[in-house]
């Protein structure tokens, strides 16, 4: 079943029925079954992969959580007898031990993700490097799996739990079962966002009387999704492959206008599912958190990255960066560098080196192929440059006596950011590293060559596509720039309830109408479902 | 105290972190003066120190930090 389509309309519409005649306490339990059945819809294999990050994140929680109390049992017992250094050591005995059932959740989990994702991937260099050494050209054939729908998602999410506990953060789920919805709930497995357990498990579980207001609302969001996906992602999806396929022929402005327009798509395909995610989560009453803050108004690429898949990069700040920053050997190393070398090289290498590990992630978790993990690197190059030429910037802005708060300034960061951010994501929509720096060459070339017409006839972008596409993108915008004096849809509530039926039926109207449906249409798909 | 002092100093030695209580609000210390500073005080006193520590209120002072390192000896 298709994210959307008419099957999870009525799916959504079914669950909703179900839900608000059930006893407001056993609510959450058709959350669980119904989040069971969506997945079952994409393959009833991969309920066995759900099912084991469900299991072994219970039951390693459950063990370390009882090992804390153990520790705080022991100690509140022993309170007046032990010295501080035998409460210490008893404190490190207990941590060892949680710290290797932290380690077998983590080795499971991240395991069957690495594996699934990238054992391809591996084999290709195993038999690159045996033809290339041996000469073997037996080649160990490909695995060829496909991934699991969000695994990465939910396997993050409970990643992110286990370690929750692990820290003290949070005290675990005892109910299996809730547990196992906080895994699965079926409106943010398609692709996030990553909810955290101490946010998102009041929300799951708590007993709410029926208020159609919450299902206005939640629907008004899920259209305003599905505008952004329908009307302009999936408008602009066979534009955006045909001209990087074709960029011998349609060079210059052509791909400029490419990497503009895949910058929208991503946009309005990303944030649009999110919309009918966080939508349909707010139908049955439960508050996801935002994943996107007007990520093309950023002024920096350190503040887009807080406002792009915004609870991927908190993930990733708060459960790879900071372990890591604070880990014993970096910040030795970091300190006789300091001592030894170079006090300003040796304080950078708490942040440099996790930072570099984070992005190196990252770009392999958007794909296992070697142009994500440049990308990746990229960013991290860029962020690098950003802080350390931080100084030098602020000297020349004092020197020209330019004002940071002049709107001229702002929209320069602004504009600049955008296209930096835009430049890099050629390497998403080029075949390969090679083909991405031949894409951005030939963005400098043959400007002269550009005829509008030649995209309405050629490029599978016609006319009043193009048209239809600019004014939802300002639309879009539109809303963005208006999102930030507060959420949009709480003004229109305060509206005369005619005129807020008169919005909603047009949004209806438009997605209706606009919506696209030709050629690279696929609205079932989503590109972050891949990840 | 005293080993607080001396891994600060490590850092910047020409500030007086007997009266200085503004480490962070006058931004003294950078982010990456922190997280040196926050993994030696772990190395030096063994405790745990997490990103919800990691507030300008923990840090402003040495007295703070000190502050900070008892609370979390006693946990």
């Amino acid at each position: 079943m298709s994210f959307i389509s008419i099957d999870f309309a009525l799916f959504v519409v079914a669950v909703l029925l179900v839900f608000y005649v059930f006893p407001r306490k056993y609510r959450w339990m058709v959350l669980l079954v119904a989040s069971y059945i969506f997945y079952a819809f994409t393959g009833a294999g991969n309920l066995l992969y759900i099912l084991v990050t469900t299991i072994s994140t219970y039951i390693c929680a459950s063990f370390i959580e009882k090992r804390t109390a153990e520790q705080k049992e022991y100690l509140q017992i022993n309170k007046g007898s032990l010295t501080k250094e035998e409460k210490k050591a008893y404190k490190n005995r207990i941590k060892k031990k949680q710290r290797i059932l932290l380690c077998v959740g983590l080795i499971i989990n991240f395991g069957l993700l690495v594996y699934l994702k990238y054992i391809d991937f591996a084999i290709a260099y195993i038999n690159l490097f045996r033809l290339s050494r041996f000469g073997v050209t037996d080649f160990i054939p490909f695995k060829n799996i496909i991934l699991p729908m969000g695994i990465s998602f939910y396997i993050f999410q409970s990643m992110g739990y286990l370690i929750d506990i692990y820290y003290g953060r949070c005290e675990t789920e005892k109910n299996f079962f809730k547990f196992a919805l906080y895994v699965s709930f079926f409106p943010q497995i398609v692709q996030g966002p990553i909810s955290r357990f101490a946010e998102l498990a009041p929300e799951l579980y708590k007993e709410l009387d029926y208020d159609f207001f919450r299902i206005k609302s939640g629907f008004y969001r899920v259209m305003w999704g599905l505008f952004k996906k329908l009307v302009i992602a999936d408008r602009l999806a066979a534009f955006v492959a045909d001209t990087m396929a074709m960029q011998d022929t349609y060079k210059g402005l052509y791909i400029l206008l490419a990497v503009f327009m895949y910058s929208m798509q991503i946009y309005g395909d990303f944030s649009g599912g999110i919309d009918v995610a966080i939508g349909v989560a707010e139908m049955f009453g439960v508050k996801l958190h935002e994943n996107f803050e007007r990520p093309f108004f950023s002024k920096s690429i350190a503040e887009y990255w807080q406002r792009w898949h915004i609870t991927l990069g908190t993930w990733f700040k708060d459960y790879i960066f900071y372990p890591l920053s604070l880990n014993k050997g970096i910040i030795k190393s970091g300190k006789f560098v300091r001592e030894h070398i170079n006090q300003s090289i040796g304080k950078r290498i708490p942040i440099y080196i996790p930072m570099f590990i984070v992005w190196f992630t990252t770009g392999m978790w958007h794909g296992s192929q070697n142009k994500f993990v440049v990308w990746g690197l990229f960013n991290f190059v860029f962020i690098v440059l950003g802080t350390e030429f931080e100084p030098v910037s602020v000297r020349i802005k004092e020197r020209l006596k330019l004002d940071e708060s002049n709107v001229f300034m702002k929209f320069y960061r602004v504009f600049k950011t955008f296209w930096l951010m835009s430049f890099l994501r050629i390497f998403d929509i080029s075949k390969d590293v090679p083909s991405a720096f031949k894409a951005f060459r030939n963005i400098f070339t043959d400007w002269s060559s550009f005829d509008i017409t030649k995209v309405y006839e050629n490029l599978f972008l016609e006319q009043q596509d193009f048209y239809v596409v600019i004014i939802a993108i300002i639309i879009m915008f539109a809303f963005d720039l208006l999102q930030r004096k507060g959420s949009v849809r709480e003004r229109i509530f305060k509206l005369p309830t005619v005129l807020q039926w008169v919005i909603l039926s047009l949004l209806i109207t438009v997605v209706s109408v606009f919506g696209y449906y030709g050629p690279g249409y696929d609205a079932g798909s989503f590109i972050y479902g891949a990840f | 105290m005293d080993t607080i002092i001396e891994i600060l100093k490590g850092v910047h030695p020409e500030i007086d972190y007997e009266s200085e209580t503004g480490l962070i609000d006058k931004r003294i210390f950078d982010s990456f003066d922190v997280v040196n500073i926050v993994g030696e005080l772990m190395d030096e006193f063994d405790v745990e120190i997490t990103a919800e520590h990691m507030i300008p209120q923990n840090f402003n002072s040495a007295k703070a930090i000190y502050a900070l390192i008892q609370r979390l000896e006693e946990e």
